[in-house]
């Protein structure tokens, strides 16, 4: 009775907004619920022209690149050793598996037979896509998992796991850089098959790659974004400096993306390209606003040490990445005379598995020590010979 | 997937739409056959006099009808919708539990245990062919069988059978060649194409039509074969898996080796300080 209480009183001193989202959260549960009771058919606008709608098209092809900040950052920092960043690894981290983890559920509601869904891992089929896809979220959400331990492992002052996994960072993060590469580029395989179908202005053979490299855009535009949010909502400390850094890299990757876009639009795709008004929009739009704006802003020096101009550039980038895969996986493949809406009951489920992610980001950061993590002290090497046991706990312990 | 396998003796359905007469008798053998409830429909509530309008969970197949004017004459041309029986299947190819199979025969299978319900056959297949239970809480896919049970026991598929001019059904080769003796013998009744010879890499369908494909509905189609598409991206995957993990592998090491060197210098560096301050002191 008294756990209840202490819960009932915990929840009360939420935040209103905590509040509101839980309450979104739920009505989106119940509207999951009716998904199963009443059908695809009846819940959605889902039929044979549109077989695939807001739920593919957000809550897998959009939500996973959106959380590609965790092996973006785990490779600056363990693999390329920008140490400086390691602060913003664990909020990338519950990022990611929050995200991966939200993937599988929207993934499970939008499956016409969810109970099966273990006859990928039983019937392999390598040709496809989807089954490569399914592997490696399935993979990934484990590696995400691993990582998050940490600090967990911290809070509940478990040593031994937590040297275990201190140990296993750099493995895990070079895992986690390889399996993303992999499906983040091969959610871009998905629609090579739409030959004829998609429209010109994005489909051509070097979709994978170029999934691959706006995920990496907008992964650590999402970072940007989380810690600027969590430093002026939160309460938490400003990593305005280590955003800084982070900004520098963007302006190369999204020049790389900018120069692929280009260079697959102009030698590797057959028109016709502005035949359709709204998609020519679209297109300029995702392509001007999303992606040439925020480069040309992030080259500039005031704008990456400013931190709400920093903050919008990412947030360009986080809208170019929606609506280009918005537009590779729906608009481009629409039938104008026909269009697809989504109904209440996909919009609110949609809604809620967004709320579902800040809801729990945000509680998890206040329970588990996600920003408090500065181990700008800490020895990050691979240790060569074994320590000395004896030093270890005492160590450990110290290193959070 | 079936790479280069021998399609030529594939069972294959040659549909001269020529010789169609719109009896939609194939409509109806095929509702027979594979037991498909009825569906409600009006009359008109498609492009034409078809009915039903579309094909579907209920219907595997189904005759469009196009009227036109010809020397100032109506005159009705037909097109047999169904399953075109791929040689190398989109749908098999992007199934992630692999639930289609081209199989022997030719007919392209779907197992309905295996299918999770992921749709990505009905994106896939260039011809818009498979259909879903949307009425049902856990639906699966429809579509033409090819009749692969009939034709295992030598008879052949029901529309086919039932059709009393314009389906022939046998293996490819030799319905390729009959289809071409057609266009050769009256080229006054063909349009000079065989579609399905080459469209999607070549199917298990062949038709020959009057009118012009586009215009009697017949999709606009690549003549490769579709899973050749995404292979050529997903056959890197191993590759590309290796050489990221062992590539970061390699930076890792490098900059941590790097790293340490350098703390082991800075350390001597600090101890040679130390003794040599030791050393003025004394
Ligand atoms: S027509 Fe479509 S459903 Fe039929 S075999 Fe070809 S890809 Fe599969
Ligand atoms: S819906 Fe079923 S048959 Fe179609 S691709 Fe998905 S699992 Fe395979």
């Amino acid at each position: 009775m008294s756990t209840l209480r202490r819960i009932d009183d915990e929840v009360r001193s939420y935040h209103w907004f905590v509040k509101a989202l839980m309450v979104v959260v739920l009505v989106g549960a119940v509207a999951a619920m009716l998904r199963f009771v009443y059908g695809l058919g009846a819940t959605t606008n889902l039929n044979d022209t549109y077989p695939w709608g807001l739920w593919i098209s957000f809550d897998v092809v959009t939500a996973v690149p959106l959380a590609a900040g965790a092996f973006t950052l785990g490779a600056i920092v363990h693999c390329f050793n920008i140490k400086k960043l390691e602060p913003l690894v664990r909020p990338s981290i519950v990022t990611g598996f929050l995200g991966y983890s939200l993937v599988s559920v929207g993934l499970l509601l939008d499956l016409g037979q969810p109970q099966r869904a273990w006859h990928v891992l039983w019937y392999w089929n390598v040709h496809s896509p989807m089954f490569e896809v399914s592997m490696c979220i399935m993979l990934y959400t484990t590696v995400l998992f691993l990582e998050f331990l940490e600090p967990v492992a911290q809070k509940f002052g478990w040593k031994v796991s937590l040297r275990l996994l201190r140990w296993l960072e750099m493995p895990l993060a070079i895992a986690a850089a390889a399996i993303s590469t992999l499906h983040q580029s091969s959610l871009g395989t998905f629609f090579l098959i739409a030959v004829d179908k998609l429209h010109s202005l994005w489909y051509n053979p070097l979709l994978p790659l170029l999934f691959w490299v706006s995920a990496i855009c907008s992964g650590m535009c999402i970072i940007i974004l989380e810690a600027t949010a969590c430093h002026k909502w939160m309460g938490e400390p400003n990593e305005g400096l280590l955003l800084r850094t982070l900004s520098k890299i963007l302006p190369w990757t999204l020049g790389a993306y900018l120069a692929l876009r280009v260079y697959s639009l102009v030698l590797l795709s057959v028109g016709p390209f502005f035949n359709r008004p709204w998609l020519t929009l679209s297109f300029l739009l995702e392509v001007g606003v999303g992606f040439l704006v925020p480069f040309i802003m992030f080259c500039n020096k005031a704008v990456r040490e400013n931190d709400s101009r920093r903050a919008l550039a990412a947030g360009l980038v986080v809208f170019g990445l929606v609506l280009n895969r918005f537009n590779v996986s729906m608009f481009g493949m629409m039938d104008p005379q026909n269009p697809y809406f989504p109904t209440a009951i996909e919009s609110l489920v949609t809604l809620s598995i967004i709320a579902a992610h800040i809801l729990f980001f945000v509680l998890i950061a206040k329970y588990f020590p996600i920003f408090e993590h500065h181990p700008e002290t800490v020895d990050y090497r691979i240790p060569h010979r074994p320590v000395k046991t004896a030093g270890v706990s005492g160590q450990s312990a110290g290193r959070g | 997937m079936s790479f280069n396998r021998d399609f030529s003796r594939d069972g294959t359905f040659l549909i001269d739409l020529t010789k169609c007469t719109g009896c939609r008798g194939c409509q109806v053998a095929c509702k027979q056959w594979n037991q498909l409830p009825a569906e409600h429909t009006e009359f008109f509530s498609g492009e034409g006099y078809q009915n039903p309008p579309a094909m579907s969970e209920y219907t595997y197949t189904r005759i469009k009808f196009r009227d036109y004017q010809k020397n100032g004459q109506h005159e009705f041309a037909f097109y047999k919708e169904m399953c075109m029986h791929c040689n190398e299947p989109a749908c098999a190819s992007v199934c992630p539990v692999g639930a289609f199979e081209k199989t022997a025969e030719g007919p392209v299978f779907y197992k309905d245990n295996r299918c999770i319900g992921c749709r990505f056959c009905m994106i896939a297949c260039p011809f818009g062919v498979p259909k879903y239970e949307w009425s049902k809480a856990l639906p699966l896919v429809k579509k033409c069988t090819g009749c692969l049970e009939r034709v295992k026991e030598g008879l052949h598929p029901a529309c086919a059978t039932t059709c009393p001019t314009a389906i022939t059904y046998g293996p490819r080769d030799e319905m390729i060649k009959l289809g071409k003796e057609r266009l050769l013998k009256s080229p006054e009744r063909y349009v000079q194409k065989a579609y399905g010879y080459q469209e999607a890499g070549g199917t298990s369908v062949i038709y020959l039509t009057a009118l012009p494909f586009d215009e009697l509905g017949f999709k606009q189609v690549t003549k490769r074969a579709l899973p050749e598409y995404t292979w050529e991206a997903l056959r890197l995957v191993p590759g590309i898996f290796l050489t990221a993990g062992a590539g970061l592998s390699a930076l890792a090491w490098i900059t941590h080796r790097r790293e340490r060197l350098r703390q082991e210098l800075e350390k001597e560096r600090a101890a040679l300080a130390a003794e040599e301050a030791k050393e003025d002191q004394e």
